[in-house]
């Protein structure tokens, strides 16, 4: 089984204050694999650092030590995200463009021709229900559309690997039901989703696979039964035990 | 093999500096624009005139003490009243009727609307006339080529608020913008004559003025007026210096453009006589 | 190539969409047609006036519309936070600042394109008289110029966060070239020798936008700049251009996204 993302021993601090005096470790040393074809659950409290070790795989933050690897190509070369779909935590897009020049534009950065690029919008606005507005800017969009506008430019490139950063964070049940169905619909696709989540009743459905973190430390991997029977509990007992929310259980 | 970015960083500032020093000499010849030391002409290169005009205007407003008709009222643009006080044309203003200082109101509205209005014909007096000089600084940093500006702003100063130096200094500047005023020059004479009673300067400065004007042919052709203002202005100083020959030939010299050359005859004839009760040193000709 | 037009066209369409150049180009006109009004009959050298002025505002309503435009791109895409998405596709921060150059000079370019139409239309219709040469020079030289004044404000935005803070001192400094940078040699003239040669250094490295001003030329009808001097005035710009954005790229390259 080939691996498609990884972290080795991945340090982040942050500086802060006037004279950088303040050191804040977000990520301790992280160690993470992912195999192909994959659902992986990345699971922390919130302050957990889960955003920012996925800002290192996307480049966004340059990690302190420690190095992470899509496609076996080190982050910090643009060409790894060439087949990544990417929804960050909190979605705005241009507002003065519709959804269509917006997957257009998207579409003409990974360098899809023209015919592709038409067929793939029409595909994509009929997977997240857009068809109607796609001829509206932006800035008229509620937030359910406006995430849903994320998820298919999160698409465009018929990425191999998706990276969601909460996906579901602000949704009501009825758009969480369909995140998560358009979640199971990739993985039939054979494709590798790996997303991060401090809400567990989704995981617990659609995750092959999950890793807890807490304070920029890993806390445990595994298969969702794995640890379930480890705590000989549900996932969430399990998850409280693991970031050691209950004192008195042992780990 | 990938050059340091720090070094390309420097390969192009050196390209940068090279560019500057080849290109720095033919660059003068594009354009004059920013070669001016003065912003205004910088930015707004002849437009500026558009405001001299306005701060001019602005002048003979406050010279006003506010009212003034405006743009729409103006029936015939020309001298302002501003430039006929300091030819002192407008010490009749007592018969000038509010009236017509506005024109007839046009209709009742106007009428009605006057009451409202300072519609007193008033004029700056006591020293309140340097509120007019602002106005005439940024005219004449507006458009330095407006010699009004300089006779109106000397004429101020030197008669109305005692300032006979600054008036000089500012008829200087205007002779540096326009070397060949006449006008300017004339104002200077006056300036010698009335303030410091210097008349060797504002003789100089006269025959000056008269050379000039003689030799624009415009000036020659549409201003004669001036011919006999700055030639009686001459006889009267020479009077004065009682060189009395000169200020006959002087007086002779203004009859042959004067309205009135029996008026100047008159003044002619008493010089005769006072030369004949008591002849004159000198009896060289003007030039 | 193909992503930085992506990415230019976007700053494009935005600047129409947004509309802020409509109200400078309306005002352009209503300022120019109010001073072609004003006084028209009584001064015979009108056209000359109106010309001036209608060129002034011309070059403040570029610098603005360049200055304000740019300022704004990088940190408007961070607060809204569109950069991740974008910076997650196989985009290089190099792609990213050159897409914002390219669009924001474009967008000034179309812009200035427009304001040099309504000029020509409106002396043209004065005079009969349309030198199309003289302002073709005119309008590359500004362009080139504004380019300059981009990348500048690029760089600025990296540097400081706010748009007003860049965009102010920005303008101040393309204000201070442009008024001043010419009369610094005159300055280092009068100084004695350590400050003379500072002054002389700091003359020759600043970028003179002042030579781009030519627009004595298209009001007093000068004729031409000699081509070959068109020619060494865009590499000079160009030089400029690259020192900005290089100095902009070395900024942003490293520089962590995280808010
Ligand atoms: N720019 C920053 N400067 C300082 N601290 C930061 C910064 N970004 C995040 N952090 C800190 O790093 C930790 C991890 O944050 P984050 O990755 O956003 O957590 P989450 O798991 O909720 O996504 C938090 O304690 C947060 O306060
Ligand atoms: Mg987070």
């Amino acid at each position: 089984m080939s691996i498609i993302l990884k972290t080795e021993k991945l340090r982040v601090e942050f500086t802060s204050g006037e004279l950088r005096q303040t050191t804040k470790v977000a990520l301790g040393s992280l160690d993470l694999e992912v195999n192909v074809g994959e659902v992986f659950g990345f699971l922390g409290p919130n302050g957990a650092g889960k955003t920012t070790a996925i800002n290192v795989l996307l480049g966004f933050v340059p990690p302190t030590r420690g190095a992470a690897y899509l496609f076996g190509i080190d982050v910090r070369q643009p060409i790894a995200r060439q087949r990544i779909g990417y929804l960050p935590e909190m979605t705005y897009y241009y507002k003065f463009l519709t959804a269509e020049e917006l997957l257009r534009f998207y579409a003409r950065i990974f360098g899809l021709p023209r015919a592709e690029a038409d067929k793939r919008i029409d595909q994509l606005l009929k997977l997240v229900e857009l068809e109607q507005a796609r001829k509206r800017s932006i800035k008229s969009y509620s937030k359910g559309m406006q995430q849903r506008v994320g998820l298919a430019q999160a698409l465009i490139n018929n990425p191999d690997l998706l990276i969601l950063d909460e996906p579901t964070s602000g949704l009501d049940p009825l758009g969480r039901m369909k995140v998560r169905e358009i979640i199971q619909r990739l993985k039939n696709e054979g494709k590798t989703v790996f997303f991060s989540s401090h809400e567990l009743g989704e995981v617990e459905t659609v995750c092959d696979r999950v890793a807890i973190i807490n304070q920029g430390e890993l806390k445990a991997t595994g298969r969702v039964s794995d640890l379930v029977a480890q705590h000989q509990a549900n996932l969430e007992k399990a998850f409280l035990d693991i970031i050691g929310y209950q004192t008195q259980s042992a780990s | 093999m990938k050059a340091s970015p720090y070094l390309v960083l420097a390969f192009v500032l050196m390209v940068c500096f090279t560019l500057a020093t080849g290109i720095e000499p033919r660059a003068s010849t594009w354009s004059n624009r920013t070669k001016s030391n003065n912003v205004f002409s910088m930015l707004f290169g002849d437009g500026r005139r558009l405001f001299a005009n306005q701060f001019f205007t602005m002048a003979d407003v406050y010279f006003h003490s506010g009212y003034y008709p405006s743009i729409f009222d103006l029936r015939e643009e020309g001298t302002k009243e501003i430039v006929a006080a300091t030819h002192g044309q407008a010490e009749n203003e007592e018969q000038e009727k509010k009236e017509d200082f506005l024109g007839k109101p046009k209709d009742w509205i106007d009428r009605f609307g006057r009451h409202f209005h300072i519609t007193e014909h008033t004029h700056l007096e006591h020293g309140n006339e340097r509120e007019i000089l602002p106005w005439l600084r940024l005219a004449a940093d507006m458009d330095p080529q407006k010699i009004e500006t300089y006779t109106v702003g000397s004429f101020f100063m030197r008669m109305h608020l005692n300032q006979p130096r600054e008036a000089e200094a500012f008829l200087r500047e205007g002779l540096r913008n326009n070397p060949n005023s006449y006008e300017i020059l004339f104002e200077l004479g006056q300036l010698y004559d009335e303030n410091d009673h210097d008349t060797g300067r504002a003789r100089d400065v006269w025959q000056l003025a008269l050379h000039k004007w003689s030799k624009d042919p415009e000036a020659v052709k549409d201003n004669k007026l001036f011919f006999e203002e700055i030639t009686v202005h001459l006889a009267q100083l020479e009077r004065e210096a009682g060189n009395w020959q000169q200020a006959i030939n002087w007086f002779q010299a203004a009859q042959k453009v004067s309205p009135d050359p029996n008026a100047l005859q008159q003044r002619i004839d008493e010089i005769k006589k006072k030369m004949a009760a008591q002849p004159s040193p000198t009896n060289s000709q003007p030039h | 190539m193909n992503t930085i037009w992506a990415l230019a066209g976007v700053v494009i369409k935005e600047m129409y969409r947004r509309k802020d150049f409509y109200v400078l180009f309306v005002l352009t006109a209503l300022i120019t047609i109010a001073a072609g009004m004003v006084n028209f009959f009584d001064d015979p050298k009108i056209v000359r006036y109106v010309k001036d002025i209608c060129m002034l505002l011309i070059w403040i309503s570029a610098l603005l519309i360049a200055i304000v435009t740019t300022a704004r791109q990088i940190p408007a895409e961070r607060e809204s936070r569109t950069i991740f998405p974008l910076l997650a596709k196989p985009v290089t921060r190099g792609q990213f600042i050159l897409g914002k150059f390219f669009g924001c000079w474009l967008a000034t370019g179309i812009a200035l394109l427009v304001f040099y139409v309504f000029f020509a239309i409106i002396t043209g219709s004065r005079e009969q008289y349309w030198p199309w040469l003289t302002y073709l020079q005119a309008i590359w030289l500004q362009w080139a110029m504004l380019a300059v004044v981009i990348a500048l404000s690029l760089c600025g935005s990296i540097i400081s966060a706010a748009p007003s803070s860049t965009t102010t001192i920005c303008f101040i400094a393309v204000a201070g070239i442009l008024l001043f940078g010419g009369h610094l040699n005159m300055v280092a003239l009068h100084q004695s020798q350590p400050l003379q040669t500072i002054f002389y250094t700091i003359y020759f490295l600043i970028p003179h936008l002042e030579w781009f001003d030519i627009r004595d030329r298209v009001i007093y009808d000068w004729g031409l700049v000699n081509w070959l001097d068109c020619v060494l005035a865009t590499l000079y710009a160009a030089a400029y251009t690259g020192l900005f954005l290089l100095l902009t790229w070395l900024g942003f390259r490293r520089k962590s996204l995280n808010t």
